[in-house]
């Protein structure tokens, strides 16, 4: 245990620095990512960004029915693609398989997509 | 409507930073977990690592054997830590929630924008009255809310699972025959 010690809880100063250097890390075309944890953290929180701005686009135009459902994973899993395969040119086989990258926090995406677009559009349109 | 929909949002962040406090009470901040906690995860980066630079060596077969049954039984451990709270929280939670259904017991509280299939219907239009069923339960949004703010919360905090010890799908509910491969 001695050679690996328990990781120390990082301050606010230090997780504010992260996030700042992972925001950079995250803009910058085909970065070298080391941790690989550090990139499915990108794309996780991508995903919820994109699930909340995607809900309250939906609420707001309207969009209605199955077409908004599916049109927001096309949207989702396109834009995540185009990110980690042209943006980051990132050899999928590192990280287990495409699949492994494009379902990095669906769920918890698809979840506040629908937050977003039920609250928005029942304020707006009923 | 939205005064209700902004009240089961603002229900379900204080019930995912409730359920979060008392886990951290009773599980995360004891020497025992965070024991257990690391050292799964350092087990199951290390077992990851060895797997890539698989080996036809008998030798080293059997190390990664014994070393997997290692991780098996650490993984268990840290299971049967955690689910004594998740217990006592559970039964907090449903007492709670029922609480509130019986507040909202038969209230449209929003409007969705798309009819759900059959099976979701019975949780979406729970306890409504009228066949419209784009009218929205209670249930239905704090179950959503539920389960995109805490796992956001878990994840902001530093409290999810590892990616590599989940990876390793060696949990205490993880089917055996998944545990031999």
């Amino acid at each position: 245990m001695a050679n690996h010690p328990l990781k120390k809880p990082k301050s606010d100063g230090e997780s504010a620095q992260s996030t700042q250097s992972l925001l950079s890390k995250a803009i910058q075309p085909e970065y070298q990512w080391t941790d690989k944890d550090e990139f499915l953290d990108v794309v996780y929180w991508m995903r919820q960004i994109m699930g909340l701005i995607l809900g309250l686009v939906w609420g707001f135009i309207p969009l209605k029915g199955f077409i908004g459902l599916a049109l927001f994973f096309l949207v989702n899993v396109a834009i995540v693609y185009l990110y980690y395969s042209t943006f980051q040119k990132i050899d999928e086989e590192e990280y287990g398989g495409a699949s492994e990258i494009l379902k990095e926090g669906l769920m918890t995406s698809f979840s506040s997509f629908l937050v977003a677009w039920i609250i928005l559009y029942s304020a707006l349109h009923s | 409507m939205l005064s209700d929909c902004i009240l089961i949002v603002c229900i379900s962040i204080c019930t995912a930073l409730l359920g979060e406090g008392l886990t951290w009470l009773m599980v995360y901040r004891t020497d025992k977990y965070k024991k257990l906690k690391a050292e799964v995860e350092k087990q199951s980066k290390k077992l990851e690592k060895q797997r890539e630079t698989e080996s036809n060596d008998r030798t080293q077969k059997k190390k990664l054997e014994r070393q997997e049954e290692k991780l098996k039984n650490n993984s268990r451990d840290l299971s049967l830590v955690k689910m004594k709270s998740m217990f006592a929280i559970g039964f907090a939670f449903t007492a709670l929630l029922s609480m509130f259904n019986s507040i909202f017991d038969g209230r449209v509280v929003a409007n969705l924008p798309f009819t759900p299939i059959s099976f979701i219907q019975g949780i979406s239009h729970r306890n409504l009255p009228g066949e419209d069923y784009t009218h929205c339960s209670f249930i239905f949004l704090y179950i959503l809310c539920t389960m995109s703010i805490r796992q956001n919360i878990q994840k902001i905090l530093g409290l999810a699972p590892s990616r590599a010890a989940s990876k390793q799908g060696t949990g205490f509910f993880t089917p055996p025959s998944q545990l031999g491969r």
